[in-house]
Order: C-alpha cells, then sequence, then structure tokens
C-alpha cells in the first residue's frame, strides 16, 4: 500500500503550474486535496512520474461573487462549503451538499474542483452541480474556457480537459427567488460513495425543473427541462405532480435494465421532489 | 524550500513543519505519505495505519488543527504545516476528558482505531451543539472500530460534551480559518526532481496460468449489446478470426500464434488516470451451427497485484434492419486485488458501452474492407473491473 515512486512540485502560480503540465516529460498528475488521488496512489492504480501540488496557488483557493454568480477556486475545500466561509447565492443547498460528503477528515482536505475532475459518478458534486446548472472554468497554456458541468462530464471518471488544461474554478449561478431545491442521496453506510442521488431545481413560478439522476454507470443523467415528471406542467403543487412511471420509463430509456436499480433511483427522485417541497434545515445525511 | 536547508539527497524532498509544536525538519520521499513520515521518520508510532486509502480513518491526526487523513497527505503537502498527532494531546483538556470517558465506558478493546477515534472525537466535543447520538454516530462514521461494537464510543463522547455544555463550555463555530485544504496554507514551494524516466524499473507481466477448463460461477454478470450493418453469417465469420478481432479492439496485442481454440495476449486500457496493461489466456468455443461462442478468459495487470477471470457468451442474431446483426453479449466476471478494491461494478457497465462502440464501429469498417485503425493508442477508455475479465475474453474471442 505504498505509491509507486514520483516527483513532487508545488508551482506558486498559475502560469508556472500551466506551463510545467504542458512541458513535463512522462505522465503528469494534479493533486489537490488528494481525497480521490491518494487512494488510487497507494493502490498503485495510477503511477505517474511527476504529481503536481496546485494547493501553493492563491487563485485557487478563493471564492467571490462575480454578477450574481458564485465563483468557486478549484481548491477550495468541502469543509470551507460546509462551515459556511464562502459566501452562498444558494439557500443554503451548496453547504448541504458539502456537509454529507464522506467524512470530516475527508472535506477538511478534499477540494470541489478535484472531486469535479475525477468525476466518479457517485461522487456529490457531479450531480449537485450539474443540477445547479454550474459551469466549470478551464485554463491552459492558450488561454480559458468554460463550460457547462454536463458538457465537462463525458464519462465516468472522464472530463473534457485537454492536454496541458485545468480545471481552476467553479461558478454556480444564484437560485433566483422562490425556486425549490432537493437532494438526496442514498448510501448503505454513511460517508460512502452513493448507490443513488437525485437533485431537483425548481422555479415554480416559472414552470421549470432541472432533474439530475446520478450514481448511475455513466455521467449523471440531467433531465434540462423535467416537467415530463411533473406531468407535462410544473406549478406550486408539484410535489403531488410527481410521476414515478414517468421517472421510471425515462430510466429505462437511458439503458438502465435492472427494475430494482430503478426502483432505488426513482424513490430516491421522489425524495428529493418532497424535499423540494418541505425543504430541511438540517445538514445531517439522509437515515439511509 | 526553507533557506537553511542543506540540499536533499536524491529522490527526496525537503521540509519543514511543526510537529507537536516542535519544529522539525525532515527528508523524505515525495510518495510517503504523513503517516509514514509520522512513524518511520520521527518515530511517533501513535498515528496507526489501517487501511491506507482513507477508508478506516485510523491514521487520523490533526493538520492546522483540524482533522486529515495523514493516509492521503502525501509528504510534499505538508511543507510549513503544524501537525498534532495522538502524542502531541497529552496536554490537552479535551483529549483528557475524553480518554477518561473512554476507560469508563470501555470505548476501547485492542485499541488499534483508538488514536484516531479520540481524535475525530475531540472534533466533535468541540463543534457539536449537543450530546445528540445520532450526529455523533454520524461524526464517527468514518472511523472504523471493529472491537465496540461503538456503543461505548458513543457513550464516552456523548458524555464528554454532555458535561462541557453542562459546565457552561460553548461548542466552536468553526474559527475563521484560510480556503483550502488543510496542511496547505502556507503554499511554500517545494520540488522534488524528477528522475531520468529510464530509470523507472519495467514491469513484470506474468501471464497467468490458470485453468480455464473447470466450472466459474462469477461474482458480477451484466449483458451487453452491439449492433453491427453487416449480416450475421459475416459478423460471426470475422468474430472466429481472432488477429482480425484483436487489430478492432483499441489497445489489445496478442502475443504468439492464436490457435482457434486458444488465444495469449494483452490489452491496454485507460480509464481516468488509471493505465495499466493486462495479460493473460483465454479459451474459445464456437457453435457454427448456432451462431453463438462462449470465451473463457484469465489475466493479471502488470506487477500481478490485480488478478481476474471472466467468461463472455455471445450470440450473433439478424438485426432489426434487413442485413444487419446484433450481437448479445452475457458477461461475468470476478477480479480481485486493488482494482476490485477500487472499482465498482456499475462503472464496468459504462465502459462496457463505450468499449462496445468502438469495437463495433472498427468490426464494421473491416467487414466493409477499411483497414482498423493502428491498434495500442486509440485513446478509448476503458473502466475498471470490467477491464480484465473482459480483456481476456475479448482478445480472446478475438
Amino acid at each position: 500500500m505504498k505509491p509507486a515512486p514520483f516527483a513532487w512540485e508545488r508551482p506558486a502560480d498559475l502560469a508556472a503550474l500551466v506551463e510545467r503540465l504542458a512541458t513535463a516529460p512522462g505522465s503528469v498528475k494534479l493533486i489537490a486535496g488528494g481525497q480521490s488521488l491518494g487512494p488510487m496512489l497507494n493502490l498503485r492504480l495510477v503511477e505517474p512520474d511527476l504529481v503536481l501540488d496546485i494547493t501553493g496557488i492563491a487563485e485557487l483557493r478563493q471564492a467571490r461573487v462575480e454578477d450574481n454568480v458564485l465563483v468557486l477556486g478549484a481548491c477550495v475545500t468541502h469543509a470551507d462549503i460546509e462551515d459556511g466561509r464562502v459566501p452562498d447565492l444558494t439557500g443554503g443547498a451548496l453547504q448541504r451538499v458539502a456537509a454529507a460528503i464522506a467524512y470530516r477528515p475527508v472535506r477538511n482536505r478534499g477540494t470541489i474542483g478535484g472531486s469535479l475532475v475525477h468525476a466518479d459518478p457517485a461522487a456529490d458534486w457531479l450531480s449537485a452541480l450539474t443540477a445547479l446548472g454550474a459551469e466549470v472554468e478551464i485554463a491552459g497554456r492558450n488561454g480559458r474556457r468554460t463550460m457547462p458541468v454536463e458538457r465537462f462530464v463525458t464519462g465516468a471518471l472522464d472530463v473534457a480537459l485537454s492536454p496541458g488544461e485545468m480545471l481552476v474554478a467553479i461558478r454556480i449561478p444564484a437560485m433566483p427567488e422562490g425556486a425549490a431545491w432537493g437532494y438526496v442521496k442514498h448510501c448503505a453506510k454513511i460517508g460512502e460513495f452513493a448507490h443513488a442521488i437525485a437533485a431537483v431545481r425548481l422555479e415554480p413560478e416559472a414552470g421549470r425543473c432541472r432533474a439530475v439522476i446520478g450514481a448511475v454507470e455513466g455521467p449523471p443523467l440531467l433531465l434540462a427541462d423535467a416537467s415530463p415528471l411533473f406531468g407535462g406542467r410544473i406549478g406550486p403543487d408539484f410535489a403531488t405532480c410527481f410521476d414515478a412511471r414517468t421517472a421510471d420509463s425515462v430510466l429505462a430509456a437511458s439503458g438502465m435494465t435492472d427494475p430494482v436499480d430503478r426502483h432505488i433511483h426513482v424513490t430516491v427522485l421522489a425524495r428529493a421532489v418532497a424535499q423540494a417541497a418541505r425543504p430541511v434545515r438540517s445538514l445531517l445525511p439522509e437515515a439511509a | 524550500m526553507s533557506a537553511g536547508l542543506a540540499e536533499p539527497a536524491a529522490g527526496r524532498i525537503a521540509l519543514s513543519l511543526t510537529v507537536n509544536g516542535r519544529f522539525r525538519r525532515i527528508e523524505a520521499e515525495p510518495r510517503s505519505h504523513l503517516g509514514d513520515v509520522l512513524r518511520e521518520h520521527l518515530d511517533l508510532t501513535g498515528t496507526h495505519l489501517g487501511c491506507e486509502h482513507g477508508v478506516c480513518g485510523a491514521c487520523t491526526v490533526l493538520l492546522d488543527g483540524e482533522p486529515a487523513r495523514a493516509c492521503l497527505t502525501f509528504a510534499g503537502a505538508c511543507a510549513g504545516a503544524s501537525v498534532t498527532t495522538i502524542e502531541g494531546l497529552d496536554d490537552d483538556p479535551v483529549a483528557a476528558e475524553l480518554r477518561a470517558a473512554f476507560n469508563r465506558e470501555h470505548a476501547l478493546q485492542c485499541g488499534y482505531c483508538t488514536p484516531g477515534m479520540l481524535v475525530a472525537a475531540r472534533d466533535l466535543v468541540l463543534r457539536l451543539p449537543d450530546a445528540d447520538e445520532r450526529r455523533i454516530r454520524i461524526g464517527l462514521s468514518g472511523n472504523l472500530c471493529r472491537c465496540t461494537g461503538y456503543a461505548g464510543i458513543v457513550r464516552a463522547v456523548m458524555s464528554v460534551i454532555a458535561a462541557r455544555r453542562a459546565g457552561g463550555i460553548a461548542p466552536e463555530a468553526g474559527a475563521a480559518r484560510a480556503l483550502g485544504p488543510v496542511g496547505a496554507r502556507i503554499g511554500e514551494a517545494v520540488a522534488a526532481p524528477l528522475r531520468p524516466l529510464a530509470e523507472r524499473p519495467a514491469s513484470l507481466a506474468p501471464a497467468m496460468s490458470q485453468d480455464l477448463a473447470g466450472a466459474f460461477e462469477p461474482a458480477h454478470r451484466f449483458t451487453q449489446a452491439i449492433d453491427f450493418v453487416h449480416p450475421p453469417d459475416a459478423v460471426f465469420a470475422l468474430l472466429g478470426d481472432i488477429k482480425a478481432v484483436a487489430a478492432c479492439l483499441p489497445g489489445a496485442v496478442l502475443t504468439g500464434k492464436p490457435a482457434p481454440d486458444m488465444a495469449e495476449g494483452g490489452l491496454q486500457v485507460r480509464i481516468g488516470p488509471i493505465a495499466a496493461t493486462f495479460r493473460g489466456r483465454a479459451r474459445i468455443e464456437r457453435d457454427e451451427a448456432a451462431l453463438s461462442g462462449r470465451v473463457r478468459g484469465a489475466g493479471s495487470d502488470a506487477g500481478g497485484r490485480s488478478a481476474t477471470e471472466g467468461e463472455i457468451r455471445y450470440r450473433v442474431a439478424p438485426g432489426e434492419a434487413p442485413g444487419t446483426a446484433r450481437v448479445t453479449l452475457d458477461v461475468g466476471y470476478t477480479l480481485t486485488g486493488p482494482l476490485a478494491q477500487f472499482g465498482r461494478p456499475g462503472l464496468v457497465r459504462d465502459l462496457a458501452g463505450r468499449i462496445a462502440a468502438d469495437f463495433a464501429r472498427n468490426l464494421d469498417a473491416c467487414l466493409s474492407g477499411i483497414a482498423p485503425p493502428a491498434s495500442g493508442l486509440n485513446p478509448l477508455r476503458l473502466l475498471l473491473g470490467l477491464v480484465r475479465a473482459r480483456i481476456a475474453a475479448w482478445l480472446g474471442r478475438s
């Protein structure tokens, strides 16, 4: 359980990091908190020649609000969000997701950027940020670009970063007045990777809903217009209109063949919808 | 790195940090994690190592005053950090109250989890508003104890919290701290030079010699369908051509000359950050009349730490449109070793779908007389567990 040898560098600024990432010989992995990459290194599933520690870069450890968008640097930790050390434009949605990720010692080092780039389908931020309509900001030697999270995550453990590129920030739009949020995951043991995740972001007055079904086999399943789940119309009574059979057929059409899997995911989705109708204030994980 | 430090030895990193209040300078391999640095370099063996992948919590220490996994914190990430181990909590009042409560409530037996448990419990005592059993159990869920059943531990932590709150000691409301991972605040630049790449030892890739004839009960199963734009007979015939199939499977290589019923080879796979080469053997059976077959394979990754056995049964049937074929694969596999520890069966199926799509495209091209792509370098993203089962199997059928 010891990693294969690697070199370690901790560049002090972003320009140096991006340059090194693009030009270093051999295989290079970026590390932030190391809570996803660390186990893979220890298990020797990943054997890079060079590990580039990105936590020395001040820009990546910042959070700010820009035109009603919360911009979180890639190295902001789950605990930073859980403890309210970053601004919140989501009515506490981010905070509740963060507080239930893994365990406190993991949250103290694990970062939102690292979690997204690792792109484990069962990780919380993949589903939550997709439902919130967040974007990622990517930097490389040729400048920066942004893209929505749902396009960034291309498969299990697979993201749309080109060689030499890195994720530098996540941009999360403010939740509008009157919007409702539900986020539920199912874990057999608290803190483990989820077996099913559901996130819903509803605007009953505008008749809009984004729904995400996560912890599936690939990227989270996004229903950018989730009105079919509510009989085609979303209003203040959305919770009573939720149609489990439509949700089930959506999952079947997406390739989820096991009826037990579909049942669990539909149940978790129904709970997320119910939670959106009656928001919880507790940061405690759901009791399985 | 800090001024005044001598150049570190080759392949080592020099760093300074504060451990239990004392300034320390150490040299360590970059791959050393904080747990090893504490135990091997500083003789602080109170920090225990259990799973070494962040699950068991035995190695939990305080990093910049906050609990963190020592096993997932590499040496280079600790430059300038302040570390407190269980040895450093001797005079800590909260830890003293917890030790007394652990004794009173029989909250330990073998003691292996106790150092990490005390560090995690101390954090709960400081932060939780009251002695709520559920919150305490949730808070301790990242620390595994195999002796006590947790009952005594939970009672001990509850009693300390209750006593402190009754005595008017309020919970800490999350002290102000800078953003970012604990331990990484100082931002000191460190570097350990790259070894010349040629020094890397060549991986040993032993081909497994496994009995492929006996009964096999896989741990995981799934079904995968692949559609081809060519008729069933042509597809079935090509599936019997091991060399052609290997050429259509990105990353695959055959070693030696395949026989009709046996093939040996390897598959290079890339799954997110994981790159691995698997080698193995496969035994092939075909039923010409039923247009079906069975491939049974076994193999291991370079270094031989993960092992797999797998079986694919396939049937070629007419597709929906005339002149097309649909191949249905029933895949069963068993995986052991680090990959199994890391992987989850669900991820395997995502990979299966992606492989199938590429494979079908290449095979269709081959049937159309177009050369398949150069093998081995296609950035096909293969996935975890499945890898191996599938590899041996595909290869074989291939």
